[in-house]
């Protein structure tokens, strides 16, 4: 018995160093390992791409153009739901579609439209554009074929305007396609859009989602489409296989309309949640794109050997809104808040926050002070001056409007036409907890504002709160406060922002739950010059138009812009060809990505 | 005995009921829902948000919704995920393998190296290697683990070169993408997750199994079969060892299901797309049918695992009757 026992421990021992040993010199595997990412120059490159000039954008290497083969891997740290676009709105389900699926034009990093299937973009002057706005001619490009090689015909963009406007499957927006009456073929390489309403950003549709009648199926079944896991389109990669929440592998379009590119053989989408891990990955070279980045991350980045990044300046960024109508839930926008309704008052407080000490402590000096809503691309406005930092102003403005310091230094009421002498100048300020960023800038505003006597004291709540629908009570909404930070970015075309922001009717209510315009701002003037660029199809005129908007939105500081970042993304310098686009996917233009 | 399983089973339906409403409610008392990621998005009008309210089914009052729920769930339909449009179902069973196979790996693991230590560690109390295996226990219990798993990842992935001039080991996922299945690359991947659960567990496990040991060492059994002559390894394996498991199995039976459900911060970490990361994200998004999915499958498995639990008791221990 003691023997048996004695022996089965020994057994059992060996056992255990064995398994071990073996675990331990399996990490050092003796055979070749599979080729990583680090994959050496001898892939299937096919014949040299003598006959074509390397195309402008790429970065410059030698006279014999870009190398073409090899295998790029891009860890990013959200995971896809959906790749068709209909039923999602993530922003990597739209960065990894723009190497799959291309539309009519993209944005270029000046923010500028760039035509992609379409010959040229419509405008009134080429004729591509009616005068009413409501009849849009494209043109497409001769011969385009999706990269399973069947044509791309203008049946494609009925069949996708029939898609987004199916009830009952979910389909996440239908913004501006509401307003198409229908999609008309005069021959297959003609799109023409006739809208019911005129709708001002019509260049933005069928931009990045046309669906393919061949690859996808029923509309009324597109819960069920494989096209949601297996996109086709006419980008220059083509999706392989996707596992959930491990990798999206992508390979290279033999059908691509322009000759010999993509240079890539493969391009391997890893989801890396943990951000900390891919900072690490990224400098063993293990991946060769992170995606979105942070500024924290800038001190590490700048460190690793190999590592570049791409930093364009976003459009938007951070701000305050401040409640102009009475904190109550639900607020009454007729009547005025006691204290943020004067606008000496709204102006005071921007002139006291010290925005570039914000960026300095806390962005590391990687962003830009907040200007105002259209602060990049095509429709920002040329001459617009922000309004600095002004201690001195900020107090003489508060003086004249009838707030004067108290014993404690924060100002109390004497004479102040809002609010009854004696009120303290105290106000909430809230953000959603647990954003560290927001959190620390909250401490600087709030010692900024205690410096010219304004006392605020900080309310925070989790984002499903703070960003949340009337029904859930949002305080934004109901308009039960006085200051709420957090950030918001317009498309390339600001209309939706510029409505939801500015707009009178948009005034959260009982009978206006979805109403965004959280500040109560109300101005007439502002309605007509809003309907004004919502009905005009001219887009130097429309820009004109919310220029004027965005003037009025700085004197009136219903909003206070802390400040516009960068979209930051690093990659590893052996990867060629990459040009920085804030308003694309950061692999917007893949198919000029080479290895060195 | 067989009449007390079946009693025990019986009694679980109520229980796992009960358990699910309760789960309903609270998961839809959780601010935010499928539609929250949408609420912010400047492009989607008030419109779009009320129409899909309706088109995912949301607008209902919430016993119905129940009703709905549990009707399906009845006939075997978990639902359809809000979030992905796929059946429950399928995300689960898409995610369990993956999880199962690093947890099992690591809970063997743990459970062959903390049985002998923990042994060692009773009978020779406050020797060094007592002392060794505590410290160890105590370090790999309160260990962060996603400090721990990122520091691995520095030494392995970042610092450590392999011959072949990549890195020493892989720094997450599963398997090399794109190459042809391999043990190698298999297990080059799982030694750093599996060695960081295998250590945080291995604290609690040597910690009962020692308590366990010493606890029967000071029984008066003991002391007899020590007074008729027997030798120590004789008395240890013979007469202590399987009394004093039974603290541990006690924690076995509670983690078994636990293994099911997945590691969140190491499938985190490593890139593992295993069950915790799919709990963790459909709690994030409010993908209702899965996160109803995932917690009913491990009530079901700790009621189920309760009941093992106790019958291997009986069997360990004779003195323990179900009647």
């Amino acid at each position: 018995m003691f023997v048996r026992s004695r022996a089965k421990l020994l057994v059992s021992v060996i056992a255990l160093t064995l398994l071990v040993l073996i675990v331990v010199a399996c990490a050092a595997p003796a055979t070749p390992p599979p080729a990583a990412t680090s994959a050496p120059a001898a892939t299937s490159a096919p014949a040299p791409a003598a006959t074509k000039p390397p195309a402008p954008t790429s970065a410059p290497t030698q006279a014999a153009g870009p190398k073409r083969g090899g295998k790029v891997t891009w860890a990013v740290w959200q995971s896809p739901i959906t790749l068709n676009n209909l039923l999602g709105t993530q922003t990597v389900m739209g960065d990894i579609l723009s190497l799959v699926q291309e539309g009519m034009s993209e944005v270029g990093p000046d923010g500028a439209r760039i035509p992609v299937l379409a010959k040229e973009i419509p405008t009134v002057q080429n004729g591509g554009v009616s005068a009413d706005g409501k009849t849009i001619t494209w043109k497409l490009k001769e011969g385009l074929v999706y990269s399973d090689g069947k044509p791309v015909t203008c049946a494609d963009f009925q069949f996708t305007l029939q898609a987004t406007m199916t009830p009952g499957v979910g389909v996440v927006s239908t913004t501006g396609y509401s307003d198409i009456d229908k999609v008309e073929c005069p021959d297959p390489n003609t799109v023409v859009l006739k809208f019911k309403n005129f709708y001002a950003p019509y260049l933005a549709l069928f931009s990045e989602d046309l669906i393919p009648k061949h690859a996808a199926g029923d509309p009324k079944d597109m819960a069920k489409w494989d096209f949601n896991r297996k996109p086709l389109g006419t980008g220059p990669f083509k999706v392989d296989e996707w596992q959930a929440d491990s990798f999206i592998t992508l390979s290279r379009n033999p059908n691509y309309r322009e000759k010999d590119k993509p240079y890539l053989d493969q391009i391997v989408v890893r989801i890396v949640p943990s951000s900390e891990v891919a900072m690490q990955l990224l400098s063993s070279g293990e991946v060769d794109i992170m995606w979105n980045n942070t500024e924290a991350d800038f001190p590490l980045l700048e460190k690793m050997a190999g590592v570049k990044t791409s930093e364009p300046l976003q459009i938007g960024g951070e701000r305050l809104f401040l409640n102009m109508a009475e904190n109550k839930d639900p607020s009454d926008p007729k009547k005025p808040h006691p204290i943020l309704s004067d606008v000496k008052v709204r102006q005071a407080i921007e002139y006291g926050i010290n925005k570039q000490r914000i960026i300095e402590k806390l962005l590391f000096g990687k962003a830009k002070p907040g200007t105002n809503e259209i602060n990049a691309g095509f429709f920002q406005c040329a001459n617009f001056k922000p309004r600095g930092f002004d201690v001195a102003q900020a107090k003489k403005l508060l003086d004249e409007t009838g707030w004067v310091p108290g014993s404690d230094g924060i100002r109390v009421s004497k004479g102040s036409k809002t609010a009854p002498d004696g009120t303290r100048l105290r106000l909430k300020y809230a953000t959603t907890s647990g954003n560290k960023l927001r959190e620390d800038s909250q401490v600087l505003i709030v010692e900024d504002m205690k410096a010219i006597g304004v006392e605020l004291y900080i309310e925070n709540a989790p984002s499903s709160v703070v960003i949340g629908s009337w029904d859930a009570g949002s305080p934004r909404r109901h308009g039960n406060f006085d200051i709420i930070m957090y950030t918001t970015n317009a498309s390339i075309d600001p209309h939706s922002q510029m409505m939801n922001l500015f707009y009178s009717k948009n005034i959260p209510s009982e009978a206006n739950k979805g109403g965004v315009n959280y500040t109560r701002f109300n101005d007439p003037k502002v309605d007509e010059l809003l309907e004004k660029a919502g009905s005009d199809p001219d887009q130097n005129k429309r820009r004109d138009l919310y220029c004027q908007v965005v003037a009025m939105g700085q004197e009136t500081t219903n909003m206070i812009y802390l400040y516009q970042r960068l979209k930051i993304d690093s990659y590893r310098d052996r990867l060629l060809g990459w040009v920085p686009n804030a308003w694309d996917s950061p692999a917007w233009n893949a198919e000029l990505w080479s290895l060195k | 005995m067989t009449q007390y399983i079946l009693r025990r089973i019986i009694q679980a339906i109520p229980l796992l009921l009960v358990i699910s409403f309760s789960v309903f409610l609270l998961m839809n008392l959780i601010p935010g829902g499928p539609l929250a990621a949408y609420e912010n998005n400047p492009n989607i009008t008030p419109e779009d948000l009320a129409r899909l309210k309706t088109e995912l089914g949301l607008d209902a009052p919430i016993h119905v919704r129940y009703w709905n729920w549990l009707t399906a769930v009845v006939r075997g339909d978990w639902g359809i995920s809000q979030i992905t449009r796929r059946p429950a179902l399928t995300e689960i069973a898409e995610k369990l393998p993956n999880t199962l196979y690093l947890s099992l790996i690591a809970f063997f693991f743990a459970l062959i190296i903390s049985l002998p230590i923990g042994i060692i560690s009773a009978t020779r109390q406050y020797s060094w290697f007592d002392h060794f295996a505590t410290t160890v226990a105590f370090i790999g219990q309160s260990m962060p683990v996603f400090w721990f798993g990122l520091v691995l990842i520095i030494i392995f992935n970042a610092t450590l070169k392999h011959p072949n001039g990549g890195p020493f080991l892989p720094g997450g996922g599963m398997f090399t993408i794109g190459a042809d299945f391999s043990l190698d690359d298999r297990l080059s991947h799982l030694i750093l997750p599996a060695s960081v659960l295998t250590f945080f567990s291995l604290g609690t496990h040597i910690r009962y199994m020692r308590a366990g040991m010493l606890d029967v060492l000071h029984q008066d059994y003991i002391r007899t079969a020590y007074a008729k002559g027997q030798h120590e390894r004789a008395v240890l394996l013979n007469h202590a060892l399987k009394n004093s498991v039974l603290p541990l199995v006690t924690i076995i039976g509670l983690e078994i299901p636990g293994l099911f459900a997945g590691a969140v911060i190491t499938e985190t970490i490593f890139s593992w797309p295993g069950m915790g990361r799919l709990f963790f994200n459909s709690i994030e998004r409010g993908d209702y049918a899965v996160m109803m999915g995932i917690l009913m499958m491990s009530a079901t498995l700790i009621v189920a695992f309760g009941l093992i639990t106790d019958i291997v008791y009986a069997f360990l221990d004779p003195r323990i009757r179900f009647d």
